[in-house]
């Protein structure tokens, strides 16, 4: 629960800058370098360089180094994360509800 | 007072439990007995406040191994109708400051009917929109959270890249 609280937190803190998003959506056509991708994004490459670590940290894109250039591809499982929210919810609470039956209902227990 | 689900948003369990409505009440409510099913093992709980009346505090801490503990759930009550309603939010904290609980705020309320084989025991859990953090920055989704996994979808997946 934590652990994916966590998650869903990371990856709604890095889709929610621009740059970031358009980094997403760029990536969606295919992997690019981070020197094309800073094109795109019109800033400098070491300001450029702290949003695909943060995107990277997240797990929303992975990188590879060859030689000089870093290319990156888009994790697209990772997106899914923000669709399991409610589910994971509905699993918590049938978990929750399966302990308290056993609880009340375990003739060891006293009442 | 009953209100409206969304199917979007809410959740809801019924299951009828075998044994008296009075057990599963105290099962709830006594902090002993809360401990114990609270969060599933080996994961320790220790109930830290229970105070089951109307903007009592409900705060309950975990633990793998049993000796240091971090926070689990910082709560209050907002209904309490003895053995047979309880309502508490983490959207209000046990000092009912409001807070923005990971991964989303909730509301629960837990009913205690009575039923031939023991305990028809009801939840309905209510939550915020956890994509109201994204519209309030004016990130460019569409409203509600079901449009927003396929718009990411739509935007990943798009031949130009969305641009």
């Amino acid at each position: 629960m934590a652990k994916y609280s966590s998650a869903l937190d990371d990856v709604f803190a890095a889709l929610a800058d621009p740059t970031r998003r358009a980094v997403v959506g760029v990536l969606g056509r295919g992997p690019a370098s981070v020197g094309e991708l800073a094109q795109t994004a019109s800033m400098t490459l070491p300001s450029f360089m702290k949003h695909v670590h943060t995107l990277e940290r997240c797990g929303l894109i992975r990188t590879a180094k060859s030689g000089r250039v870093r290319t990156c591809t888009l994790n697209r499982k990772r997106l899914a994360v923000v669709d399991g929210w409610l589910a994971e919810q509905r699993a918590l609470w049938e978990r929750r509800t399966d302990r308290l039956e056993q609880f009340v209902t375990d003739p060891e227990e006293p009442s | 007072m009953t209100f409206e689900l969304d199917p979007d948003l809410d959740l809801q369990i019924d299951r009828v439990m075998r044994a008296p409505r009075t057990r599963v009440w105290k099962a709830w409510t006594d902090p002993v007995d809360l401990a114990r099913w609270w969060l599933p093992a080996p994961t320790h709980c220790r109930v830290d406040q229970l105070e089951v009346v109307p903007g009592g505090a409900f705060v309950t801490s975990m633990s793998d191994d049993g000796v240091a503990f971090g926070p689990h759930l910082d709560a209050c009550f907002v209904v309490v109708e003895p053995g047979a309603r309880i309502v508490f939010t983490n959207a209000l904290d046990s000092r009912w400051r409001p807070v923005s609980p990971a991964p989303v705020a909730m509301t629960a309320e837990i009913r205690f009917l009575d039923h031939p084989d023991g305990t028809d025991y009801r939840v309905v859990v209510r939550h915020a929109d956890p994509a109201s953090r994204l519209h309030h920055e004016q990130l460019g989704f569409a409203d509600g959270w079901g449009t927003v996994t396929a718009q990411l979808a739509a935007i990943a997946e798009a031949p130009n890249g969305g641009q």
